[in-house]
């Protein structure tokens, strides 16, 4: 039974650094899996490789039985996965609906009349709730909004598997619960998901399988509950919780 | 080995050392400020104009000439800067990559403009030499050398200076991430400031080197600066020793074009150099591969 | 409203395509030279946008098609080709070069690109000097004798249109969707599946067709160029400088800045015949630093842009939420 998506013994030097090292991460089809862990742990490193924009120093990203590490990210994205920004990168001096646009036009690109493009650009936003806002600038959107474009802009690539890094950083409580709603709404469409994320609420609350990264190495993976009682876990944590991260409920 | 070819070895190495001095002035610049300035050559040019300025006027060697420009330069870059690059330093990457191209290409025009208006005649080197050497049955110029030995002996002070004292590790910060530099406190502003001035300094005393061996006219700066960025480009984006051996390159082959092909070559050779560094290895012969 | 608006609007052009048409047989001779040249400038301006303002790649060696294109025309005419097919040769050729340049020099971003661009120009003017029996070398090139300003007129007139025309569908094409991301993050346009390298030769192949074009005709006219004339740094530079003054990445800025500076050349370069280029130089310092945008993007001057319906295209250096049209 080929996997739907493995990361096999991946490892990342920068220089001297190693920033990732010997990392094993398996998903299972339709699930959200959260990958947790300390900042610097390695997190983005990862979704950098697995989205095609790094090379792994060794190991592998097998998706759907194919290997993809090493292939571009545009190939990647041709493949079926997609991905957000932690630091949201929305084509600024777009409207929405453009951003829109550029997925679906070029990420899985079926040929598609212009009206018909639009149109479906249209349902794409109405599903994060973007509506209203199709003829806006993408730059002056607010925070939420733009995590919203970015993540209707990957939904335009028709993707399988969809990453979201740290799409609630920088929310507030009315926002991450809108967007924990949107993520919901994704999965039921049979989407995949894998989500790194600080806050480990809002990770308990979508995440069916939890994989922890500190200094790049894999500490614990397995349910919520039984990552976030493991010992290990919880001591590369200490001192880190002090952040504004814990955020209290909504 | 002829012993013309050695001589032409020299003369390319040396032109190459000033090169290499200027790019890597201008090397630290884009380094901390992301932006390339356009207008790096007009400062060769000038330091080269005041260089001779002085050595005709008060018979100071060029030497000293270099040194004495130095601040002089400083002073103009740090007013360049102040006038023209701190307002528009603090906007998003592709406005300030239209702004800075803009500022900076309009500041060339009009340094070379203007200079050329006061200043008519091509300046001819400075007729200042010291008796020949002889090494190994071969005649070199004394002068050549001790130019040769000055500009290293810059390049090493600079590298030290970027090592050893705190601005100098600031700059290098700056030039390594520039989020990071500012979380650790680092006065962005006036680091980038200082860093642009040293850059305009080093460019000038490469002028006034220049100026002894070759000559000099008012409209040579956005060529130059043109070389400059095949220098650049030649040793590796962001790689300050690269500058230095991308200029040895440049100045070599430079010098031997001249000589087997003709005068008027001699200007290609630089961008076909690029050319095929961007064909064969696009990061530069220093640089990092993504 | 709407629609009244654009009835008039359209009128207003209409009306100023007649005068254009008819400007030769109303007696002002040199009228018709000063929209010539404008006219080559306004479609340079224009086309180097497509690259510069679209794409967000400062190709300020966008002349070197310009002379390329004046320099096969006036080979080809001498030997005897009739006029379009020379057109046709320049045009083929400037499109190969581009493509072939394009390859190595669209691994430079930003400044670094601009300044190799600029680097091109001077290379093929110092081969154009250099190959002495097929270009005259510095002496210049001339053509067939003959006074082709009437014909020329409305040449030039057609390709400048022809651009406006291609400018506009390219800034609505999904192709011009796909240039406009490439400016705004190149890094995540690819990964979104936007085929970069493929799009940036493509659109500066583009980009040299009306470039070339008006080199042709321009010597067809002149019956004479030199290397200085076709790749100094007033041909290389003006173009640009409309563009970027009038605004840049949007269709109408490159017009507006156009007939801006040719008016203020025909006022100023008479009455002060030294510092062109100082002047060239510190209008560049000004837009550089108070108005990057461009004329249409300043406070006055948009709401009558977006006002006309020409709001379109890039209104990208703007700030704050804007609503934008379509």
């Amino acid at each position: 039974m080929r996997p739907f998506f493995e990361c096999r013994e991946i490892s990342k030097t920068f220089g001297g650094i190693e920033a990732l090292t010997h990392v094993d991460l398996k998903v299972e089809p339709n699930t959200i899996t959260g990958v947790i862990g300390p900042n610097g742990a390695g997190k983005t490193t990862l979704f950098n490789i697995i989205s095609g924009a790094l090379l792994p120093t060794a190991g592998e990203v097998i998706f759907k039985g194919k290997k993809i590490s090493g292939m571009g990210p545009a190939r990647v994205c041709r493949l079926g996965i997609a991905r957000t920004y932690q630091l949201v990168r929305p084509f600024n001096s777009l409207s929405a609906i453009e951003n829109v646009l550029i997925g679906l036009g070029f990420g899985r690109a079926r040929p598609m009349a212009k009206r018909d493009r639009l149109a479906e650009a249209l349902r794409i936003l109405r599903m994060v709730g973007l509506e209203n806002k199709m003829n806006h600038v993408a730059e002056g959107l607010t925070l939420v909004e733009k995590k919203h474009l970015e993540i209707a802009r990957a939904l335009a690539t028709a993707p399988e598997l969809l990453l979201l890094d740290e799409v609630v950083s920088g929310l507030n409580p009315t926002e991450v619960t809108r967007i924990i709603e949107t993520i919901q709404q994704i999965r039921k469409s049979g989407i995949t998901i894998i989500m790194i994320e600080h806050i480990l609420k809002v990770v308990m609350a979508l995440c069916e399988r939890v994989v922890v990264l500190n200094y790049g190495v894999q500490i614990a993976a397995g349910t919520p509950e039984e990552v976030v009682r493991n010992e290990a876990v919880i001591e590369a944590y200490i001192g880190r919780f002090e952040d504004t991260e814990e955020r209290p409920d909504a | 080995m002829s012993a013309d070819f050695i001589q032409l070895l020299v003369g390319g190495i040396l032109l190459g050392g000033i090169y290499g001095l200027a790019a890597f002035g201008l090397s630290i610049t884009f380094g901390v400020l992301n932006i390339l300035n356009l207008a790096h050559g007009e400062f060769l040019m000038l330091g080269s104009l005041l260089s001779y300025g002085i050595f005709v006027g008060l018979g100071i060697n060029p030497f000293i000439a270099a040194i004495l420009v130095m601040p002089v330069f400083m002073l103009l870059g740090l007013g360049f800067y102040l006038l023209l690059l701190k307002p528009i330093m603090d906007k998003p990457p592709h406005q300030l990559l239209v702004a800075s191209i803009l500022v900076t290409l309009g500041a060339s025009l009009f340094i070379e403009d203007v200079t050329a208006f006061f200043w008519e005649r091509p300046v001819t080197g400075i007729s200042y030499s010291l008796p020949p050497m002889e090494l190994a049955g071969v005649v070199i110029s004394s002068t050549r050398l001790l130019i040769l030995f000055f500009i290293f002996a810059l390049a090493c002070g600079m590298q030290l200076y970027l090592k050893k004292t705190y601005v100098g590790k600031s700059i290098r910060a700056i030039v390594q991430g520039r989020e990071g530099a500012k979380v650790v406190g680092i006065p962005i502003s006036r680091v980038s400031a200082l860093a642009f001035s040293i850059g305009m300094a080093l460019a000038a005393s490469a002028g006034a080197f220049y100026v002894t061996l070759f000559t000099v006219t008012p409209v040579m700066g956005i060529p130059l600066t043109i070389k400059y960025l095949c220098v650049v480009v030649l040793g590796g984006l962001g790689s300050i020793v690269g500058s230095v051996f991308g200029g040895l390159i440049l100045g070599v082959a430079e010098t031997l074009t001249a000589y087997y092909c003709g005068a008027e070559w001699s200007p290609t050779i630089a961008f076909i150099l690029l050319i095929l560094i961007l064909i064969i290895k696009p990061e530069g012969l220093f640089g990092a591969k993504k | 409203m709407n629609r009244r608006r654009k009835k008039l609007f359209l009128l207003v052009v209409l009306l100023l395509c007649a005068i254009l048409a008819a400007l030769p047989w109303l007696g002002f001779s040199y009228g018709v030279v000063w929209i010539f040249l404008l006219a080559v400038y306004f479609t340079l301006a224009l086309s180097y946008d497509i690259v510069g303002g679209y794409m967000g790649y400062m190709n300020l060696g966008h002349s070197t098609f310009f002379g390329l294109g004046a320099y096969t025309t006036a080979i080809l005419l001498n030997q005897g080709f009739n006029l379009f097919a020379a057109l046709f040769a320049a045009l083929l050729l400037a499109a190969v070069f581009a493509a072939v340049v394009s390859y190595p020099l669209f691994r430079l971003r930003g400044a670094y690109f601009a300044l190799a661009t600029f680097g091109l120009i001077s290379l093929i003017e110092v081969l154009t000097v250099n190959l002495r029996d097929l270009t005259g070398g510095s002496g210049g090139i001339s053509t067939p004798p003959g006074n082709h300003m009437v014909p020329s007129y409305y040449l030039v007139l057609a390709v400048a249109g022809g651009t406006m025309v291609l400018s506009h569908f390219v800034a609505r094409s999904k192709f011009g969707l796909a240039l406009f991301s490439i400016r705004e993050d190149e890094e995540v346009a690819k990964a979104f599946g936007v085929p970069t390298t493929l799009y940036k030769g493509l659109a500066l192949v583009i980009s040299s067709a009306p470039a070339s074009l008006v080199g042709g005709i321009y010597v067809w006219n002149m019956t004479y160029i030199s290397p200085n004339s076709v790749f100094g740094l007033e041909i290389a530079l003006s173009p640009i400088i409309m563009a970027m003054l009038g605004g840049t990445g949007i269709m109408i800025g490159p017009l507006v800045g156009a007939v801006f500076i040719t008016l203020v050349q025909e006022f100023l370069w008479t009455k002060v015949p030294y510092f062109h280029l100082a002047m060239y130089g510190t209008v560049l310092v000004l837009i550089g630093l108070f108005m990057p945008g461009g004329i249409v993007r300043t406070r006055w001057v948009k709401p009558v842009v977006q006002w006309l319906g020409l709001g379109e295209a890039v209104d990208y250096f703007k700030n704050g939420d804007v609503e934008r049209i379509p």
